[in-house]
Formats: structure tokens, sequence, C-alpha cells
């Protein structure tokens, strides 16, 4: 920088000894003189005049040059050097945010200093549910170093399969216990909180949620004897029961329509999720109702 | 004299509008802004910007090194996302300390040779006692659209919102559609004459010809379904093509019994030596 500083201040000091000596010899110039001495004067003068004009012309030249010169000089490896910056740091947030969409796969996971660490969702039919992870240590064979998985999903059997050959088909798997567990238990959950009302006896359940029991009236403040409902879920990958029983807890024989409601309700325990089947008990309920009144 | 007082004028004149003009074009070393800045701006960048731009790099190595990870873990490989937040939260609802986020999520990527592009929206509610997030929009847009097994798929798990189950299922089916593929190139590598694949080693069915018999054919359809649950299971069938003499003299229905013998065959040995017992059995007659 001190090269480029010496050669301007010699310039603008040089045109300002040039401007003194103009208006001394104007000051000099306008005192009374014979007209010979100011036609020799002005004479003087313009020449003089004329260089302080050309050197100022090849100062302001030179001044531009100079300018655009060292914006070039500057700017463009600047420019480089933070277009460079920027694009690091527009990949870094797009590399973060994908890393964060991976969540939205069921699956996701963080390197850890042993090996990874799996997250896996769970969900319902878009309701968004617990989330349980398994710490992997990366070695020969492939180890679960640590999970959250509930002890009775069958982790071990899993692990066994397909664990050493096809990690993918592991997590995978695993997802889809985890996530017909969660669903099930959600069924259950949603039965007892929002369909207490039709329900004459506690929800009896397994852990596993795999087995559930329980005594609903259609009409609960009515004189009708309620069905005793037992599902089982025989495959641990689904959220639907695979054999269910309706039965009719009266001592005298069911009439036709009742027995045809007691089998309509098996079938759509088979076929719907646990509340929304309740859910549609409730809106006929409404119904039924809404006519008595009428 | 007149003339000469002229040119001094007219030369003082353009004295002064130079001296404006080297005023208004101040030197690099005189302007504060602009280049004066640059230069600042270069010191402060070589004694921290070289640094953090070395931090960042490493930090983008790190991150791309466990996206490409997850990528393989997983089998999904997703490129874009972005992500738009709402806040519902009426002036009643922050009274009761109930806060209402709206979501908008938009994800692309691909699993092996299927690419997807998927939009859909979150609603967070959270009250006192917990968050609840649930999907409440789902659209998925999936190449190849040939796949009509997918088709079907994709709109129930758009009905169902079940974001997860797409992406599970979607895993399963490819696995399987990737072993379709491996077993029918394998079977045409290893007997190139017989097997014939229609549409190349993707199609969902083998042809096994024999050229000793001519106008004998066995069809393999091997279709990959996905019922209502999201589960992904292969379905294959026989189907014979024989010529009209040949069913005439056929007194045991052989070729009627086929397609369930192919059925037991196929549970009792697996899907590969079943098919390869039939190109077997076909060819025999070839070699003896």
């Amino acid at each position: 920088t001190a090269g480029i500083l010496a050669p301007g201040l010699g310039v603008l000091a040089h045109l300002e000894r040039l401007e003194t000596q103009m208006s001394k010899s104007c000051k000099q110039s306008e005192e009374p003189q014979s007209v010979q001495a100011q036609e020799g004067a002005l004479g003087t003068k313009i020449h003089k005049l004329r260089r302080l004009r050309d050197e100022l012309r090849a100062a302001v030249r030179h001044r531009q040059a100079s300018v655009k010169a060292s914006i070039a000089n500057v700017e463009p490896n600047l420019a480089v050097e933070m277009s460079e910056q920027e694009v690091l740091e527009e990949k870094l947030e797009n590399v973060k945010a994908v890393l964060q969409a991976y969540r939205f796969t069921g699956l996701s996971g963080k390197l850890t200093s042993r090996g990874v660490c799996v997250c896996i969702s769970t969900a319902f039919e878009g309701t968004l549910l617990d989330s349980y992870f398994v710490d992997l240590v990366i070695q020969k064979p492939l180890q679960i170093h640590h999970h959250s998985v509930p002890v009775f999903i069958p982790l071990e059997e899993i692990a066994a399969k397909y664990l050493q050959t096809n990690i993918q088909h592991f997590l995978f798997s695993l997802c889809e216990y985890l996530n017909a567990y969660s669903g099930r238990k959600y069924q259950a959950d949603r039965l007892q909180s929002d369909f207490a009302a039709l329900l004459t006896g506690p929800l009896q359940r397994n852990p596993l949620c795999n087995l559930l029991s329980f005594t609903y009236k259609l009409d609960p403040g009515g004189q009708s004897f309620p069905f005793c409902a037992r599902l089982l879920y025989k495959d641990l990958t689904a959220t639907l029961p695979t054999d269910v029983t309706v039965t009719y807890q009266g001592v005298e024989p069911l009439s036709t329509s009742w027995e045809e409601q007691r089998a309509s309700h098996e079938t759509l325990f088979c076929t719907k999720p646990l509340h929304q089947v309740f859910a549609s008990f409730a809106r006929k309920g409404e119904k039924l109702d809404m006519s008595l009144v009428s | 004299m007149d003339t000469e007082l002229a040119e001094v004028r007219a030369l003082q004149a353009e004295i002064a509008a130079l001296r404006r003009a080297c005023e208004d074009q101040p030197a690099p070393w005189e302007e504060k802004s602009g280049v004066q800045k640059s230069f600042q701006a270069i010191q402060q960048f070589s004694s921290e910007g070289w640094k953090s731009s070395k931090d960042l790099k490493s930090q983008l190595g790190h991150l791309e090194s466990e996206l490409s990870f997850l990528s393989t873990l997983t089998g999904i490989n997703i490129r874009n996302y972005s992500k738009q937040t709402e806040d519902l939260t009426g002036t009643e609802m922050t009274e009761k300390s109930i806060r209402k986020v709206l979501q908008r999520h938009r994800l692309s990527g691909n699993c092996h040779m299927v690419t997807f592009q998927l939009e859909f929206q979150i609603l967070e509610i959270q009250n006192k006692e917990r968050l609840s997030s649930a999907v409440t929009d789902l659209n998925i847009i999936m190449e190849p659209t040939e796949c009509s097994e997918l088709s079907e798929f994709v709109s129930r798990a758009e009905e169902r919102k079940d974001l997860f189950m797409f992406f599970r299922s979607l895993h399963f089916f490819v696995e399987w559609f990737e072993y379709r593929k491996r077993t029918f190139e394998h079977f045409k590598e290893k007997y190139p004459e017989a097997v014939h694949l229609s549409e190349g080693p993707s199609s969902p069915s083998m042809v096994i010809r024999s050229a000793s018999q001519p106008g004998f054919e066995l069809v393999i359809v091997w279709r990959i379904q996905i019922d209502e649950d999201g589960k992904v299971f292969p379905k294959l069938d026989l189907l014979t093509k024989v010529p009209q003499r040949a069913l005439e003299l056929d007194k045991n229905r052989a070729i009627e019994t086929a397609p369930l013998s192919f059925r037991t065959l196929l549970g009792v040995l697996g899907i590969e030596a079943a098919l390869e017992s039939l190109i077997k059995s076909l060819c025999a007659e070839q070699n003896g």
C-alpha cells in the first residue's frame, strides 16, 4: 500500500505548487504595469496556465486508470473468496436440512464414535407417535450396544435373521414391528379416552397390545345386554386383528337383527381401526337419539 | 491582448473543471467506501476468514459423509428438502397457552430406480399437557409411472396420510424389484437360448422356450404386490402355452395342473430353485 500512496502524494503536491505559483503570478499581474510588461506577463501566464492544465489533464487520466486497475486487482479476488464462502455456507445449510428430512422416512440416524445411532419414528395414519432408538456398534459382528425398544418386541429374533447380512432389512423390519405396536397402542388408547361412555367395563390389554378384550353397548342407557369383544392380532406387523370374536352376554338368544349386528361388528373390527369403529357406533347412536326425540 | 485574456479565462475555467474531476475521482487510497472497505474486508478475512473457511469445509465434509452413510443405511437417497412454518396461534389460544403451528414440507429424492417428490403438511398443537403432531396433507409424485402396482399403493398412502408406511413399503418394493431383476438376469445369462425377457430384465415376466420343442412355452409372471397394510409380497404364476396336439396327448393333465404344481414347487424349493427346475425340465429334452 505504501507504493500506491507515494506517487499520488507527489502528483498532488506538485499540482499544489503549480497552483500557488499561478495565484502568485496572477496577483503580480494585477499590479499596474506597462503594457509591454503586461503583454509579456500575460504570455507567461498563459504559458503557465497551459502547463497546469496539461498536467491536470494527465493527472485525471492517471487517476482514472489507477482506480480502475486497483478495483480490478482488489475486488475480483475478494469477490471470488466471498462467493466461495457463500457457496460453502449454502451447501452446509442444504446438507443440514436434508439430514433433518430423514426423520420423515421413519428412519434417521447420527454417526457416533463407535458406529451409528438409528432413530425409528412411528406413526399411525398420519398421527406421529413415539420414537425409538438403536445404537449400533460398527464391528464384525455388528452389535446392538444400546436401545429403547420395548422388551416385548422380538428384537433379538429380527437381529438374528437380518442384522449381519442385510442391515437395511433389519432396520425396516424393526420399523414394521414398532410402527404396528405403536398403532395398536394408539387405537387402544383412543378407545379408552374417547369412547369410555360406550364401554361397560375396563379395557383389558397386554403390553404388546395384540390381545384386547372389552365389553361395550351401543346404547349406554338402554336395556340391551352388552357385547363382549375379543381381538387377537397374531401378525405383530399388522394394526388390524387377525381373529375377532364378538359374543353376547345375555341369557336369552339374540333376535335376528341383533345377531346381524353382532356379525357385522365382527367384520367391522377386522377391517377398520378400533377407534374408528367406535366413532361410527357413536354416530349411529346419535342418529338413534334423534329418532327417539322426533 | 483581448484574445490572450480570453484564453487566460478559458484556461482558468478548464483548470477549475479538471480540479473538480480530480476531486470526484478520489485515488484508491483516499476512498473510504467501496475499495477501502474491500481492503478492510480482506484484512479481516485474512485473520479470521481463512480459518472459518477451513472450518466450513471440514464441517461440510463430516456432514456429507453422515448423509451418505444414512443414505446407504436406509436405501433412501434424499436430495432436496425445504420447509415453511406458519404460526396459526390465535390470541385466544395464546391465553389458554395453546400453540398451533402448520409446517409445509417438500422433499425429493430416489430409492434406486424410483424417484419421488413429496409435499406434505404437519399440524402441531401444543397445549399444557402435550404436543401432538399430525400429517394433514400428503401429496406424492413418483417416477417411473409405469409401475401400476405402485400407483395404487401411492393413492392409498396419500389417503391415509401415512408417510412412514410409504417409505417402508417403497423400500421393500424396490428390494423385491431388484431381486426379481437380478434373478431374471441370472437365468438369462445361464440359459441364453431358453430364457427370454420380453421387456428386458425389469419386465415382470420370464418366458422359457426350448428350441427343440417349438410351440411349447412356459411363462412365469412375477408380480410384486402391496396389500392394504403396506405389506409387500411377491406373487408368482405359471402360464403354459402348448400345441393343440400335445394337449390331446396329455392324459395325465399335467399341463392343466401345471400352474398349481408350480405354486407347490415354489413353496418347497423357493423361487430360484423352482424357476431353475422349470427351465431344466423344458430344456432337458433338448439335451437328451
